[in-house]
């Protein structure tokens, strides 16, 4: 029983991943014909994935509603939203627009979803400018470094900072594509050598919080 | 309680109150400052006026509403070229909340430029996946994508004729608003099926792809709302992202007086409080 | 009542009521927020059904007979097999082949992509130092491709990767390099904070700029009538004392 929960995982997870490391390297048809397959597969199960993440959001707010917990009335908007979304969504057949008419499904999405998501993420114009006041100081050499790059950049990515200073726009181009790159290029380095020390971790079963589920 | 200290620990709303303003009346009172054009941009729009008519162009939306104010002007400007350029023009999305928007955009643009569905262009849709979606379009794109987002099956679209996978594109931008995107895009996709590529992104993500840029892995890279403003007086046909400029400046030129104003008290209050304790 | 001018109306509450949380947190911030949460729920249920099941599994099986695509279908539902506790470690089969085969993919691909290439590109441009015609140095700062420009980008990656290299002691000249290293760090960080900050007043752009188009009398003019009613409710639970104070953080 012991190999059936957790050895038998760890073997699936090395025989996967020493094959499809090793597939990049074989040109053969039958390889490229595997990775077809595979790949497919992988987009079916990542559907199955997404339903995953929404279970947990599912039972968290219908305990709130059931045990009538502080803010259940909220949770019943979330489920009136999403159930009502599903109903309105199955009808048009998952379309927003059938011979450019739009569905309901489509104002739900155009008139709803859009400008919810975008107000979500607009507000946080003003957080990072109340936060740039507040904790924006020059407290060490640093400090003052990122504060001057950071001012540098915002006057030459605007027209009236290049209007202003048109040195600004010269200089900021400098240091995104030369200062700037050669950091992310270090970054972006040091982060991949991490990533595929764990992908090995993983293959070779040193790394299992991944499995999840159940004892052992 | 000193000036400085008063200043330093005002009520937030009124900051808030600030930026609402500096972007408002430059919407409401717009005054066309020019626009430079950067090589970085001028990379992405260079390459598609030097493709041949009917060739493939690939356009990956991947993005959803939270970034739409900088990647849909962005995807306007991109649609109105190749259409311009009479390429075939195949789009598609990896984010799933922004399929209905990428739905719209490019039904929009293609009406507006009298181009036919299926003959000129089409919409594959969304698919699950991300990276999975990349290799499988690099193997077979029908594989990938057995019928467009209309549910027309992809092997009986004109527009598809001789593409069975991503080698047979010409060029193909991908505007990332994260993961999946360029990244993703260049290391599962351009990386083992070898065809040219350009980003777009938002201004967050962009300082972090210069390094794909500068090594040549993308040929162009359009960066927020700004290179989405180049792109638009490249192509001459100026939209939201030029009229957005205006309030751009000014918010940024409210930020920097904002932290240069911050720094000045927190200076002062250094200064006092030092020679406080010279003089205790 | 067109469809469209009803939508202008609903968007502009909404948007409305969310920036209601500038002024603080309220009942009817949490309103739009929990109506946010279950609309792009519902809406990613209803396309993985109609992606997934109708056009990846359903129509492949029933009209090119790709039985094996049952296969895939049997593992995802391994994976939901998570939430009945007797059955639970059923589930770790399907992420056993997600994340093996994600990383069995992801390895080849990265180190080609984002390690070769990224240092081929650092050293490349110095061998342009030696050409036919002896040594030759460009020293246009502006064209990121000249060779100072190179030289500065070496120094650059080499200082910041040595940096980050926590298993010798930065003493001594590893001292010097730490600190270039950092140096260049803050210059990337400031430039990257600059750029989050054309960002976010992009999308605030976005927004105002939607508002003022529904502000327009084909719409019946929505934003103003509902910047009233927001500012009016706002100041009615003001008054009943169901606010929290000012965050004044």
């Amino acid at each position: 029983m012991i190999f059936l929960r957790r050895q038998l995982p760890l073997l699936i997870t090395l025989v996967t991943g020493l094959l499809f490391a090793g597939q990049y390297y074989v040109p053969h048809p039958a390889s490229e014909q595997m990775l077809t397959s595979a790949t497919k597969w992988l987009q079916i199960i990542g559907g199955f994935a997404l339903i995953l993440g929404v279970t947990s959001l599912f039972h968290q707010h219908a305990v709130k509603i059931t045990r009538q917990e502080a803010g259940w009335g909220y949770s019943l908007v979330l489920y009136a939203g999403m159930l009502g979304t599903i109903a309105v969504g199955l009808w048009a057949d998952g379309k927003e627009a059938v011979d450019g008419a739009m569905t309901a499904f489509g104002w739900v999405y155009n008139f709803m979803m859009v400008p919810l998501q975008g107000t979500m993420f607009a507000i946080l114009a003003f957080f990072i400018a109340s936060a740039a006041y507040r904790s924006f100081r020059a407290r060490s050499r640093e400090a003052a470094v990122l504060l001057v790059a950071a001012v540098i950049v915002m006057m030459g990515r605007v027209p009236l900072g290049e209007y202003l200073i048109p040195l600004s726009g010269d200089v900021s181009s400098w240091i995104l594509n030369v200062l700037n790159s050669s950091v992310r290029r270090a970054i972006l380095i040091g982060v991949s050598l991490g990533a595929i020390a764990l992908s090995f971790k993983i293959i070779f079963g040193v790394e299992r919080s991944y499995l999840g589920g159940g004892k052992e | 309680m000193t000036f400085a200290e008063r200043m330093l620990t005002i009520d937030r709303r009124i900051i808030f109150l600030v930026i609402g303003v500096c972007t408002l009346l430059p919407l409401l009172y717009p005054v066309g400052l020019p626009i430079k054009i950067s090589s970085e941009v001028r990379g992405v729009y260079d390459h598609i006026e030097s493709l041949p008519e009917h060739s493939v162009f690939l356009l990956s939306i991947d993005f959803d509403p939270a970034s739409k104010p900088e990647l849909y002007p962005q995807a306007i400007a991109l649609l109105r070229h190749a259409f311009k350029k009479q390429l075939r023009v195949i789009t598609m999305t990896l984010w799933v909340s922004g399929t209905g928007m990428a739905d719209q955009l490019v039904t929009q643009v293609a009406k507006e430029m009298g181009k036919e569905y299926g003959q000129d262009y089409a919409f594959l849709g969304w698919s699950p996946g991300g990276p999975a979606v990349i290799i499988n379009m690099g193997q077979d794109l029908s594989s990938a994508f057995p019928s467009d987002y209309s549910g027309r099956s992809t092997k009986d679209l004109p527009v598809l004729d001789g593409v069975r996978s991503l080698k047979d594109i010409t060029y193909m931008v991908s505007l990332g608003a994260g993961k999946p995107g360029v990244e993703e895009w260049y290391v599962f996709g351009k990386d083992k099926y070898k065809f040219e590529m350009g980003g777009g992104c938002t201004g967050v993500m962009a300082p972090g792809l210069y390094p794909l840029l500068r090594s040549g892995q993308i040929n162009g890279l359009i960066g927020g709302l700004r290179g989405a403003a180049e792109y638009e007086s490249l192509i001459d046909q100026k939209g939201k992202a030029v009229a957005g400029m205006d309030a751009q400046s000014a918010t940024h030129v409210a930020i920097i007086v904002l932290v240069i104003m911050c720094n000045v008290f927190y200076f002062s209050l250094r200064q006092a409080s030092r020679s406080q304790g010279h003089i205790g | 009542m067109d469809a469209t001018v009803f939508g202008a109306w609903v968007a502009t509450g909404l948007t409305l009521l969310i920036f209601s949380f500038l002024y603080k947190d309220n009942p009817l911030f949490k309103l739009a927020e929990h109506l946010y949460v279950g609309v792009s729920v519902g809406y990613t249920i209803v396309k993985t059904y109609d992606t997934v099941i109708v056009h990846l599994v359903v129509k492949p099986i029933m009209e090119n007979g790709e039985i094996a695509l049952l296969i895939p279908v049997a593992i995802g539902m391994l994976m939901l097999a998570r939430y009945v506790p007797k059955a639970a470690w059923m589930s770790r089969y399907a992420f056993a082949f997600i994340v093996g085969m994600g990383a069995g993919l992801a390895i080849p691909r990265t180190i080609s992509s984002f390690i070769l290439k990224q240092i081929e590109d650092t050293v490349r441009p110095l061998l342009s130092l030696a050409g036919p015609d002896g040594v030759t140095f460009s020293m246009n700062l502006l064209n990121p491709a000249s060779n100072l420009n190179a030289l500065i980008i070496l120094l650059g990656v080499g200082s910041v990767l040595f940096y980050f290299f926590f298993s010798i002691e930065h003493s001594g000249t590893g001292k010097a390099v730490a600190r270039t290293g950092v140096i260049f760090l803050m210059i990337s960080f400031g430039a990257g904070f600059g750029y989050t900050v054309m960002a976010r007043m992009s999308l605030l752009i976005g927004r105002l700029t939607d508002l003022i188009e529904f502000s327009d009398a084909s719409y019946g003019r929505p934003t103003i009538w509902l910047l009233i009613f927001v500012v009016a409710a706002l100041f009615f639970l003001a008054r009943r004392g169901h606010a929290h104070p000012p965050d004044t953080h």
